[in-house]
C-alpha cells in the first residue's frame, strides 16, 4: 500500500482544512490544485506545523507617499532610494541626534516616542506605509526631542537627507504633499494626547491596534506587552488587563508575542472616538492610491 | 494558546494530549546541547516548542554531516516506537528554547495507551525515513548553492525568527563541505540579494527568493509532512 495515499484526515486534528475532493478550502496561504491533488503553498505548509508564527509574506504595497509622487520627482529619487532591513527595536534616530535618512516604511511601522528622564515613555504618533520618518529634516529643524523606533519589522525605503531637502527648496510638488502629510501627523499626535488624557486603557489599546492594522497587510502584529506598555505609557500590568479584556469579549487573541485580530468592527465599535477622527483627517488630507 | 505547543502533541485527542502533558516536564534547550550520542540509549524523548534539534552523522575522524532537523513539527525519540532505544545519530540543540521532555520508560507506556500516539508515531517514522532518503539523494546531486539555501529556510523556520546566529565553520559541518564552499556560496546568496550574512549573522531577506534557489528537497519534505500529519 502506497503510504503516501494513507487516509490522513484525523477527526480530532484542530484546525485541518478539509484535504479530499476538489473543494478548494482557502486558508490563509492559499490552496492551489493540480489534477485531482490538492497542493497548498509552500508559505502555507510550513505556517501549518513548523512555524505557525511567522508573518504570511508582506504584501508590500510600496509606500503610499512615494506613489503620490509626480512622474519627474519619482524618476530623480529613484536611483537614491534604498530598500533597507527595518527590524523591530530599530532606532531610526534618538532625541536631539543627527539624522542622516528620512524612511518611506512599506511594510515596517516606526513609532514617534519620547522618553522622559526616568526611562518612562508614551508614544507620539504612528508612522506606517502611508508616511515620512523624519520630518524635522524637511521643516527645517533639523531634530527633534522625540525618538523613532520600528515598532513592527519590516522593511522601508531610505533616502539621503540632502535629497529631501534639495527637493523641498525647490518647492512644488513635493513640498506641498509634505506639508499635508505633516498636517495629518499632527492631528493624529494630538488626538493621542486628547485621547490619553481622557479615554481608557483599553480604548486606547483598541485604537492602538486599530492604527498599527491599517498599516500592516493581515491581521497579525508581532508585539510583546512590554513593547506596548511603553506605547502606551503604562505599566505591563495595566496592558495584560486591557488585553485580557478584549480577549475575553473575542476581539483579539494573545500569545507569545503576538496579537491577532479577530474582530475587527468589534475594535472599532469599542474605541473611542479618537481613532475614526485620525482615519478621516488621513483618507482626505492623503488619499490612498494604487501603488505604480 | 494553539501555536504555543508541539504539532504532534496537538494531534492527539484532548484526554490523550492530557495525560501525556501530565507526565512531561518543560525544559530549556540549551544551544549545542547534545541530547543523544549516536548509538547511545535515549533516556529522554524530546517534544520541541520553539526550539529545535540537530540530526549528525558522523564520518571517518571528525568530519560530520547533518541528516535531519526536529522542530516543532516533530520529536526525538520516536525508534522507541519499534522498541528500540538508540538511534544512529547524534541530536545537537541546534536552536534553544522550550521544549516538553518525558522519560522513556514513560512514554513507552503512553505508547501502549494511545492509538492515536502510536499511529502519529508511526507515521513519523515514515516522515524520518522519508527525510533521510532525501538526505542522501539531496547530498548526491545538489549544488552546495542550493543545499546551503535549504538549509537556511529549514533553520529559520524553526527558530521562528529572520535571522540567527552561524558561522560558515559550523555551516561547513552541517553540509558535509569544506569552508572555503560555504563562504563562496553564501556570498553569492548574499550577493543575490537572499540574505545576509554578516559576523556570523544571518537574516534572511527574501524567503521567496530564497524558496527558489534552494532544492526541491524543501518542498518535498514538507508535502511529505503534509501528506501524513496535516
Amino acid at each position: 500500500m502506497d503510504p503516501l495515499r494513507l487516509e490522513s484526515a484525523v477527526p480530532d486534528a484542530p484546525g485541518s482544512a478539509i484535504r479530499h475532493g476538489d473543494r478548494a478550502i482557502s486558508e490563509s496561504g492559499g490552496l492551489t490544485h493540480r489534477k485531482s491533488v490538492r497542493y497548498r503553498t509552500i508559505d502555507a505548509l510550513r505556517r501549518a506545523y513548523i512555524d505557525p508564527m511567522s508573518k504570511p509574506p508582506a504584501e508590500d504595497r510600496g509606500n503610499q507617499l512615494l506613489s503620490a509622487l509626480p512622474e519627474a520627482e519619482r524618476q530623480r529619487w529613484q536611483s537614491q532610494l534604498e530598500d533597507v532591513e527595518m527590524p523591530l527595536g530599530l532606532v531610526l534616530y534618538e532625541s536631539g541626534g543627527k539624522m542622516s535618512h528620512v524612511y518611506f516604511p512599506t511594510t515596517a511601522i516606526v513609532s514617534l516616542l519620547y522618553v522622559m528622564e526616568d526611562g518612562a515613555s508614551a508614544e507620539i504618533a504612528v508612522v506606517g506605509n502611508e508616511g515620512v520618518v523624519g520630518i524635522a529634516l524637511f521643516m527645517g529643524g533639523e531634530t527633534t526631542p522625540s525618538r523613532a523606533v520600528v515598532q513592527s519589522a519590516g522593511r522601508g525605503l531610505r533616502l539621503p537627507a540632502q535629497l529631501i531637502k534639495d527637493e523641498v527648496n525647490r518647492g512644488g510638488p513635493v513640498l506641498h504633499l509634505l506639508l499635508r502629510y505633516t498636517q495629518a501627523l499632527i492631528t493624529q499626535m494630538a488626538q493621542t494626547a486628547v485621547c490619553n488624557r481622557h479615554h481608557s486603557l483599553d480604548q486606547q489599546l483598541c485604537r492602538w491596534l486599530l492604527l498599527s492594522l491599517d498599516r500592516l497587510q493581515g491581521s497579525e502584529l508581532a508585539m510583546t506587552q512590554e513593547l506596548i506598555a511603553n506605547m502606551l505609557g503604562v505599566r505591563r500590568e495595566g496592558v495584560t488587563e486591557a488585553a485580557l479584556k478584549l480577549a475575553k469579549i473575542g476581539l483579539i487573541r494573545y500569545a507569545r508575542g503576538h496579537i491577532s485580530v479577530l474582530d475587527r468592527p468589534g475594535l472599532e465599535q469599542r474605541t473611542c472616538e479618537c481613532y475614526a477622527v485620525v482615519k478621516k483627517e488621513y483618507d482626505r488630507l492623503l488619499p490612498a492610491r494604487p501603488a505604480p | 494558546m494553539a501555536a504555543a505547543q508541539n504539532h504532534l502533541i496537538e494531534r492527539l485527542p484532548r484526554s490523550d494530549r492530557v495525560h501525556l502533558l501530565a507526565l512531561c516536564r518543560p525544559v530549556q534547550l540549551d544551544l549545542d546541547e547534545v541530547l543523544c550520542a549516536a548509538g547511545e540509549a535515549a533516556r529522554y524523548v524530546y517534544f520541541p516548542v520553539d526550539g529545535f534539534i540537530s540530526l549528525l552523522t558522523h564520518g571517518d575522524g571528525r568530519a560530520s554531516l547533518e541528516v535531519g532537523m526536529v522542530g516543532r513539527e516533530g520529536m526525538l525519540g520516536a525508534q522507541l516506537a519499534l522498541g528500540v532505544r538508540r538511534l544512529p545519530v547524534q541530536a545537537l540543540v541546534q536552536g534553544s528554547g522550550l521544549a516538553w521532555r518525558i522519560g522513556q520508560r514513560a512514554f513507552r507506556s503512553e505508547l501502549e495507551r494511545s492509538v492515536a500516539l502510536q499511529r502519529d508515531l508511526n507515521r513519523y517514522l515514515y516522515v524520518l525515513m522519508a527525510q533521510l532518503t532525501t538526505s542522501a539523494a539531496c547530498l548526491r546531486f545538489h549544488g552546495i548553492g542550493s543545499r546551503l539555501a535549504r538549509w537556511l529556510l529549514m533553520s529559520q523556520d524553526r527558530a521562528h525568527a529572520q535571522r540567527f546566529r552561524v558561522t560558515h565553520e559550523f555551516l561547513a559541518s552541517m553540509l558535509g563541505v569544506r569552508r572555503v564552499g560555504v563562504t563562496q556560496a553564501a556570498g553569492l546568496l548574499q550577493r543575490r540579494g537572499l540574505i545576509a550574512y554578516h559576523r556570523g549573522q544571518v537574516t534572511v531577506l527574501d524567503r521567496t527568493g530564497l524558496e527558489a534557489a534552494a532544492c526541491s528537497c524543501y518542498a518535498a519534505d514538507l508535502r511529505i509532512y503534509d501528506d501524513l500529519l496535516a
